[in-house]
């Protein structure tokens, strides 16, 4: 640059000379906050002290004078590869450098990365934050080249990681070579209410000239995974570190009477810890852990509690004894025309009702966590988290503390599935309370029956459905009444058990503090039919089951699993419109394309249509049967709307009337989402997607009692295997012309079971309208 | 406490747990082999899995005291394993290749969590030794009746891991002829 306090502007962002080096240098991209009066001078943001600022220089993006680049990003990766990937092929592309050029990735930790929201959407809302600042970096870049080069700046250009122009060159290295450089990126929004939105319109670089983005890189975090390099929050050791196991109240609603005895003459170096009803132990071995604490299980009495309804009764309980007039009923802005004209003149009427149980995020590794709690009040956490900046503020309340006392480290664990994107997997704050009890790191591993008995679980859910059809066979009124109860319940276990603060339990919209509102039961799938005249389409809610009733306040509690609330809304829509289908006469996909102008959504039905062999013949089939031993096949079909995808679904299976057992032979599914980043990643999230809701739609179903969950293990809860899967087909419509990169890998989960239960009703003449296809329940169903 | 001498991953290790202390927290806690993972407890799901002289075990049911004479191979010990069975010296010090199966598992992208693909391996480990070229069939199979439980995976890789099998098998096959 010309002058030693030269600032200059590139595109609305700010470019400046920090200091001079003698060795190394570096560009440093930060953000700064836009006043009034233009872009504010970098300062701190309410933000914890020990989180990175993220108008520090270097807390978004560093090009070093080795030619290596570094990314951080507050949010977290669960195995979509979206960060180690997709983000740097994304941030490689604006910069023009070649995707190894970005040498590291740090995710997560609050103390070295800025907070960046919860690690939801990781491309929707992540990645065009990072494309922003990149192609601000690009633009900065050439700045400094055409000063450095004496060569106008329209004459050059770039190509992995060197400019050139008028016989020119100089690699990004060299341009940084001999200074600190800080590039400040104009944003809006705020760090705790909705995260940070990188404003102004750098010139981002043209789809059609993309050559990193849409190429099948490597996950290099699979190379450390597949040969155990101790990436692993299970794999965390501190020095002087001991096991912690808990002992969980009997029931979901029990008070502590007594603690058992621990037995120092067999646990010699064993610990009790109790406080309120919180009871643990811990020791220097595991095992001994593990025994002290099922000894201690073993004497400690609990008072009884019976505030549930149980899994068998909880659909009737639901419609008799839930709360859903407290709850404001939300009209959602689908609702259009008058519906109740159109169904009382309709030819044909559909009244139906569909029943989705609570399913549990069931990781394979149950959670485990270590907390160290110092003399000095500094708590470090170690987790696998959706949301570590939401577990410091969490942690740091129950504490009283400030969130400058507390770290949250991220590392890789057993999937979530959206658990924790409110902060809390499950027992990162017992590990707290006994860490701070014992004065030393401790490790807490909860054993496979306190997952399903402890954790949150994706919310139970009924909808009833009444649609109008003309002569045609066209729709002509539609109403749908969704009834779910809360989610998002971030409440720390630890808390409840100990009488600490901790935040709200959902609630009303009235009441205060953060759980308010999520009661509601809001819209949250896209409506797909527009060519429908009448719909109507009404959200109620309710609080948890048990909860309030609870003398500890836990109860059910719910979480976000995959596609959250949208799932228990669409199942029941387009199973509906299955059912519609057959009702006038016509085949799903074709059903579907006669209400539908939307040209992605007809895309998607085009191509799973001749993807998967499907028969455009109306349901049930010609060779259904619900009696018999011998095997009847059918399809079904199913389409989703999610985060600017859109998604198509073909089920094909295979059912023995006699027995009642459905397998799936086949999954096809077509998805459009715009700009494809990593085709081979995709395709194994949507591979996993589909699986995993084969899984829900045939075998899942929390079981409880009037006290608590009996789901214990797998037997109890099986998930399904390998033998069951079937063919997986996957149909990428590439459309780079609609610009984004939309996501929702997930939204293959959500379209399995209408599809499939689509399916067992061409194949059998039978609509099985509750979750899940047991064999039991269709084995009943095809007899009634 | 008396010692317990155990054979793990080729070599002979001391350790000072209690015989009736399950081989995983063990191999976990005492030899720092962070393969095998804590998923049930309860031999269901096979996240803990090891081969017991080449055969698949649950580690996370096995006491110490069961172990025996018997060679424990854990995650860590695969390279190893491989390079004794196709006679490439193993030079002290130097890196080992990774054996074909975790190489197959890198080049399908098979996991997503990754957190049950330590059994996932263990057991194609332990069906490619038994059957060179395995059938689609047999190696759900494999996956699914053989052991003490189906080996679990909840984000759904399976179609992966039946590729990265097939890759490794025919890596594995090529490598032996």
């Amino acid at each position: 640059m010309a002058s030693p306090s030269s600032t200059i502007g590139v595109c609305g962002a700010r470019l400046s000379r920090r200091q001079f080096v003698k060795t190394g240098g570096a560009l440093f991209v930060g953000v700064g906050l836009v006043g009034l009066d233009g872009l504010a001078t970098p300062a701190r943001a309410a933000t914890s002290k020990n989180s990175l600022d993220p108008a520090l220089p270097g807390s978004w993006i560093e090009i070093h004078a080795d030619n290596t680049i570094l990314l951080r990003t507050g949010r977290c990766d669960f195995g979509q590869s979206t960060i180690p990937v997709a983000y740097r092929q994304i941030v490689a592309e604006e910069l023009n450098v070649t995707f190894e050029a970005i040498t590291t990735v740090v995710s997560g930790d609050t103390d070295r990365t800025p907070d960046g929201g919860p690690s939801v959407d990781l491309l929707g809302r992540g990645a065009p934050n990072l494309r922003k600042a990149a192609a601000y970096t690009y633009q900065a870049l050439l700045d400094l080249a055409a000063s450095r080069l004496g060569v106008p700046r329209d004459q050059l250009s770039a190509s992995n990681g060197v400019i050139s122009g008028g016989g020119k060159s100089l690699s990004y290295g060299q341009l940084v070579q001999g200074a600190k450089l800080d590039l400040t990126i104009p944003v809006t929004g705020s760090l705790t209410e909705g995260g940070l939105t990188v404003t102004g319109n750098p010139p981002l670089k043209p789809v059609s000239q993309y050559t990193i983005v849409g190429k099948s890189y490597l996950n290099d975090v699979t190379e450390s995974k597949v040969s155990a390099k101790k990436v692993w929050v299970s794999d965390v050791r501190l020095p002087a570190m001991l096991h912690g196991r808990m002992v969980h109240p009997k029931t979901l609603g029990s008070t502590l009477v007594s603690v058992g005895q621990l037995d120092k003459t067999r646990f010699p170096t064993a610990q009790l810890v109790v406080k309120g009803n919180l009871v643990g132990v811990v020791a220097p071995t595991e095992w001994d852990a593990v025994r002290a604490a099922a000894e201690v299980a073993a004497g400690t009495k609990w008072t009884d509690w019976k505030g549930l309804p149980g899994s068998s009764n909880v659909f009737q309980w639901l419609r008799d004894g839930a709360d859903w007039t407290t709850t404001p009923v939300v009209t959602s802005e689908k609702s259009t025309g008058d519906v109740p004209p159109a169904l009382a003149k309709a030819a044909k009427r559909l009244t139906a009702s569909y029943e989705m149980p609570y399913i549990k995020h069931a990781p394979i590794g149950p959670p485990v966590a270590v907390a160290d709690v110092q003399a000095n009040g500094t708590v470090f956490i170690y987790t696998h988290n959706q949301n570590p900046q939401a577990l410091r503020t969490l942690v740091a309340e129950m504490l009283e503390t400030s969130t400058d006392n507390v770290i949250v480290r991220e590392f890789a664990g057993s999937g979530h599935y959206g658990r924790s994107n409110g902060g809390n997997p499950g027992c990162e704050d017992e590990a707290v309370l006994l860490s701070k009890a014992v004065g030393k790191p401790v490790r807490v591993q909860w054993m496979r029956a306190e997952d399903f008995q402890w954790s949150t679980q994706s919310p139970i859910g009924f909808s009833d459905v009444r649609i109008g059809l003309d002569t045609n066979g066209t729709i002509t009124g539609y109403q749908v009444d969704h009834y779910m109860p809360a989610m998002q319940d971030d409440r720390l276990v630890a808390a409840l058990l100990t009488g600490l603060p901790t935040i709200s339990a959902p609630d009303v919209p009235t009441a205060r503090g953060a759980g308010a509102g999520r009661t509601v039961n809001r819209n949250l799938d896209p409506w797909l039919y527009d060519r429908i005249e009448n719909v109507l389409e009404l959200g109620h809610g309710t609080f948890q089951v048990g909860q309030a009733a609870s003398p500890i306040g836990v109860g059910l509690r719910d979480h976000s699993l995959r596609t959250p609330g949208q799932f228990q809304q669409n199942h029941p829509r387009e199973l509906a419109m299955s059912e519609a289908a057959a009702l006038a006469g016509t085949d799903g996909i074709t059903f579907r394309l006669r209400h539908t102008k939307d040209p992605r959504l007809i895309a998607v039905l085009e191509a799973v249509r001749e993807a998967s062999g499907w028969q455009s013949r109306p349901s049930p089939g010609p060779s259904s049967a619900s009696t018999g031993s011998t095997p009847v096949v059918g399809q079904g079909v199913s389409a989703m709307v999610r985060k600017g995808g859109y998604w198509a679904c073909v089920c094909q299976v295979s059912v023995v009337p006699a027995t009642g057992k459905v397998v799936v032979t086949n999954y096809t599914i077509a998805l459009d989402l715009g700009i494809v980043v990593n085709p081979r990643q995709l395709k194994r999230q949507v591979e996993g997607g589909a699986i995993m809701g084969i899984s829900h739609a045939l075998h899942e179903e929390l079981t409880f009692d009037e006290s608590g969950v009996t789901s214990r293990d797998w037997r109890t809860y099986p998930i399904l295997t390998m033998a069951e899967i079937p063919e997986v087909k996957v149909v990428f419509l590439n459309r780079p012309e609609v610009g984004g990169y939309a996501q929702g890998s997930e939204t293959a989960n959500a379209l399995a079971a209408p599809a499939i239960a689509a399916a067992l009703f061409d194949a059998t003449g039978k609509m099985a309208r509750r979750l899940p296809l047991k064999p039991a329940y269709v084995q009943a169903l095809l007899k009634a | 406490m008396p010692s317990i001498i155990l054979t793990v991953n080729g070599v002979q290790r001391e350790v000072q747990s209690s015989p009736s202390t399950p081989l995983l927290y063990v191999l976990r806690n005492e030899l720092e082999l962070s393969g095998p993972q804590f998923g049930c407890g309860l031999a269901q799901c096979g996240a803990c899995s090891v081969l017991l002289d080449g055969k698949e075990i649950r580690s996370c049911t096995t006491p110490l005291a069961q172990v025996g004479t018997k060679e424990v191979t854990t995650l860590e010990g695969l390279p190893g394993r491989w390079a004794r069975q196709t006679g490439q010296p193993a030079t002290a010090g130097a890196a080992l290749a990774l054996h074909p199966v975790q190489a197959a598992w890198i080049a399908e992208q098979t996991p997503l969590c990754g957190f049950c693909q330590n059994g996932m391996m263990i057991k194609a480990t332990e069906l490619l030794e038994r059957t060179a070229t395995p059938t689609r069939a047999e190696i759900k199979t494999a996956f699914t009746t053989d052991g003490p439980s189906a080996h679990l995976c909840r984000c759904g890789s399976y179609t992966a891991i039946i590729e990265a099998v097939e890759r490794a098998g025919a890596a594995m096959a090529k490598k032996k002829a």
